[in-house]
């Protein structure tokens, strides 16, 4: 009876711990995968491993991550245990109170955390950086020590303490000697839930912190364009790491035992030592900028830049650039609003228009930019800068149909738009999630303008898109849909051209279709902030990314259109002949530009959009 | 026995600065109209009156079905996993744990990136099923797969929890229903069970308020049509820009939220006069 008891909970335990360790599993054999994809392996090799520790940018990640984790959960759970002590001895109200002010911050979706700091910090002043992201992180955790310590201490017999104080024991040595050594599981289970807490967030580390500080998962996060295995080579060797330490930690209490007993005092103060050490490290690190270097600060998409220009642009201007990323426009935007400021952005058209409505940004000085010549004639003067007085184009393209040669009839095609309604598809379809993307793919279905504000139009380009969320079942993929579509899992997507570029070089069953209605013509292009005070070097990093040959490998590299004449025409006859998407059509006059959306017509939008998404019949 | 109740002054005045105050600069855009510039702020209702809609209703609903079906699921599977390890010697549990707790520390989105991997229509599993004659499965953008992936995200915490109340559980109490006559399951239900229970609601929460506003997990294995609080939330604020309409909404969800764990506070009141 005992032992069949015992094969089965063996059982239970190996079952549970094959769940928790088969993305695990999967997330390593793919650092070894010698394509940039994450859902087809292609062969093995350790090219990622090899960028992993060229990749200065991770390795700076790894080491804030590391840090805030530690300060964080050493701070937390020495503040946490404290508090859960005192609240055992407080009155009723009191403790009821602060109970329910420490459950805000785990009942709060992050992104209210995140906001609501963000607008604290800049309030008071405080810059963003490694200091406001341990700040944050403290403020998180601690709450997790508290509710994991404080049920501990609740049970806890109150006259212990009292015992040991009416032996002789001062008050800090009946917390130190009795309370703390009885409930050190739960501050155990509260370090641990703290360090897990703080080492995987993304959402509230982003928006508090800035300056080119930045944790693993930002990096990842900003990713998502093209997550590729590099990552995942770093998740193994953090894996690699644990392990290590873990045998160590099955070690250690025997070698403890033997001759290490009287050390601890001494290991204490080494550690608190060692910890200073970091903080002070890491702030000199991020405080300490070579002295009269001059400092750029450029924020752009994620995976949007070949990174080697960076620090060739470093060599040859003296200068520091720090680089910061986004996911999207309105994370720039959002971030933006609360003050932060950077030199040069790359934001795209209907963001820019906005921009330079809300006084963002600055004059170019297009005289400073000598290669201003290099630049396509198509791709200048368009609605949302007109004459270009605020911005240089950074790429291009359109948004089209991906679609599997064989699969889709090519008779199908000539319906453009309206093979996203073709029942024979239905299930077998990719859209957009993006409010403005679906929409506009209906309204030129409809034959309307992209940038309509007539609310009839608007209500037929929702009831179209409902119809399609009926016959079709699709799915709303986000960034995903590339990995989706390498691996072929379905038929149809809607992508833009730079993405499609991509995949179809990595599948060459899928094929790239401008609908013949018209479609959505974009630019991505840098612009200069208005507070930018090293103006001559903004112009010159402006300069630099329009040189041939800095252009051509940065196409080359991210597989979007570049703008730049000489790399264009290298591409399209060289390393993306075979791909049609590379080259947009912008030859339809019914095409459009997206342009700026008025707040209450870009609320309606917002809102039809959730109802498509929510009202799933 | 006075004594150390000084010890939360710190937490106090720390808890107001970082917690009270930017949850203020929330609370007043929730009550004030479009715009992002607090200073020039009129009062208005309307943003939680647009939330009567049904469409929100309905999202506010499915997502507490979803924490709250993940939520048991967790507590189901992970109770008698921290049971198990509970019993175990204490270096072996100390091991346990951490074994149970390493994989949240490689990246939430990296992991959900391998499950989207496993379930995908062309991916691992159904590679295997194919090999084995079965016809590949529609795993992906269903309920299953937004609830394996909560479960595999969350489940460490409510084992971490329950296995902290369950260790060091003074066993005196079970020896003594063994020695009065209880069967297993009565000793098991009379002692044991009712001894864990802080642990037990501790787990409840830790997973619960995350399932509800998750937002990347739905997203990446539900899709964009697997619209849940959380997503709406994160929409308003980012994409949309209209914090005064998100402030509102996260408002209301976390009022509902403190309604539920008086509730189950109750519960908790409960189980201690039982005891």
């Amino acid at each position: 009876m005992k032992k069949k008891k015992s094969i089965f909970a063996r059982f239970y335990v190996a079952l549970c711990l094959v769940f928790f360790y088969l993305p695990i599993l999967v997330t390593i054999i793919f650092s070894f995968n010698s394509s940039k994809s994450l859902t087809r392996f292609s062969g093995f090799s350790l090219r990622w491993y090899q960028e992993l520790l060229t990749n200065t940018e991770i390795s700076k990640a790894v080491y804030v991550s590391v840090t805030i984790a530690i300060l964080a959960t050493v701070i937390s759970t020495a503040l946490g245990t404290i508090t859960a002590i005192g609240l055992s001895r407080s009155r009723k109200v009191i403790r009821e109170l602060l109970m329910e002010v420490n459950n805000i911050p785990i009942l709060n979706p992050d992104i209210v955390t995140a906001i609501g700091m963000m607008l604290l910090f800049s309030s008071i002043g405080l810059v963003k950086g490694y200091f406001t992201m341990l700040l944050a992180h403290i403020a998180f955790c601690t709450p997790y020590v508290i509710t994991s310590v404080y049920p501990k201490v609740r049970n806890l017999d109150p006259n212990l303490a009292n015992a040991a104080m009416d032996l002789g024991a001062t008050p800090f040595q009946a917390l130190w000697k009795v309370i703390v050594p009885m409930i050190k599981d739960g501050i155990f289970a509260g370090a641990l839930l703290a360090f897990t807490m703080s080492f995987d967030d993304f959402v509230i580390s982003y928006f508090v912190s800035g300056n080119g500080v930045k944790n693993i998962s930002i990096i990842v996060y900003n990713m998502t364009k093209r997550i590729n295995p590099t990552i995942n080579a770093l998740s193994a060797l953090v894996i690699l790491v644990i392990v290590v330490i873990l045998i160590l930690a099955q070690v250690w209490p025997k070698l403890k035992k033997s001759r290490l007993n009287r050390i601890p005092p001494r290991m204490r103060s080494f550690i608190a030592g060692a910890m200073v050490m970091l903080v002070i490290v890491a702030l000199y690190q991020w405080g300490a900028v070579a002295k009269g270097e001059r400092v750029l600060k450029v924020y752009n998409a994620g995976e949007y830049m070949d990174l080697s220009l960076l620090e060739d642009f470093q060599d040859e201007y003296h200068c520091t650039v720090i680089y910061e990323t986004f996911e999207s426009n309105e994370m720039m935007y959002t971030k933006l609003s609360a003050g932060e400021s950077y030199d040069i952005l790359i934001p795209s058209d209907y963001m820019i228009e906005r921009l330079i409505k809300e006084d963002y940004l600055q004059y170019l000085d297009w005289d400073m930019i000598q290669n201003k010549g290099n630049l396509l004639e198509n791709v200048l003067d368009h609605s949302y800068d007109p004459g270009n007085r605020y911005s240089c184009p950074y790429f291009w393209g359109t948004v089209g149909i991906l679609y599997d040669k064989t699969v889709v009839d090519e008779e199908d095609l000539k319906q453009g738009w309206d093979l996203l309604i073709n029942p024979k598809y239905k299930g077998n379809l990719y859209m957009y999630d993006s409010e403005r993307d679906s929409f506009m793919i209906a309204l030129k279905a409809l034959g309307y303008s992209m940038n309509t504000t007539d609310p009839d139009e608007i209500q037929a380009a929702y009831e179209w898109l409902v119809n399609q969320r009926n016959i079709m079942e699709p799915i709303y993929a986000g960034d995903d849909v590339i990995d989706n579509m390498v691996s072929g899992n379905k038929a149809i997507a809607v992508v833009y051209s730079g993405d499609a570029a991509y995949i179809m070089s990595e599948n060459p069953n899928l094929e790239y279709l401008t609908p013949s209605q018209g479609t959505n013509i974009w630019y991505d292009a840098m612009v200069i902030m208005r507070e930018c005070s090293e103006q001559k070097l903004a112009h010159e990093f402006i300069d630099f990314m329009l040189r041939e040959e800095n252009a051509a490998a940065n196409t080359l590299e991210v597989g979007y259109t570049s703008p730049v004449t000489a790399a264009y025409e290298e591409m399209v006859e060289g390393d993306y002949a075979e791909i049609s998407a590379y080259i947009p059509d912008d030859s339809n006059p019914r095409s459009e530009i997206f342009r700026y959306q008025d707040p209450k017509v870009k609320a309606l939008y917002a809102e039809l959009w959730t109802k498509i998404k929510a009202e799933q019949s | 026995m006075k004594h150390f109740r000084h010890l939360i002054k710190p937490y106090l005045i720390w808890s107001i600065l970082i917690i009270v105050i930017p949850l203020l600069l929330i609370g007043l855009y929730a009550f004030t109209e479009e715009g992002n510039a607090v200073l020039t702020f009129t009062f208005t209702l309307e943003n939680f009156r647009k939330f009567a809609e049904s469409t929100y209703l309905n999202v506010i609903i499915k997502s507490f079905r979803l924490g709250i079906l993940a939520t048991v699921i967790c507590l189901i599977a992970g109770y008698p996993l921290a049971y198990i390890i509970s019993k175990q010697a204490e270096d072996i549990q100390s091991f346990l744990i951490l074994l149970v707790t390493v994989p949240s520390w490689i990246n939430m989105l990296l992991r959900t990136y391998a499950w989207m991997n496993l379930l995908s229509d062309n991916g691992i599993i159904n590679n295997l099923l194919g090999l084995l004659g079965i016809d590949p499965i529609t795993m992906m953008y269903t309920d299953f797969s937004v609830m394996l992936g909560l479960v595999c995200n969350l489940m460490p915490f409510m084992i971490i929890s329950i296995h902290t109340s369950l260790s060091k559980m003074d066993h005196s109490y079970i020896e003594a229903a063994n020695d009065l006559g209880a069967n297993p399951v009565q000793t098991f239900w009379k002692v044991t069970w009712v001894l864990s229970l802080p642990g037990v609601l501790n787990g409840v929460m830790l997973v619960f308020l995350p399932a509800i506003s998750s937002f990347v997990i739905p997203k990446l294995l539900g899709g964009g049509q697997y619209m849940l609080i959380g997503n709406l939330i994160e929409s308003q604020f980012i994409s949309v820009g209209n914090w005064n309409f998100g402030s509102a909404i996260s408002l209301i969800l976390a009022a509902a939220i403190l309604i539920l764990m008086r509730l189950v506070k109750r519960i908790d009141v409960m189980g201690r006069q039982e005891e």
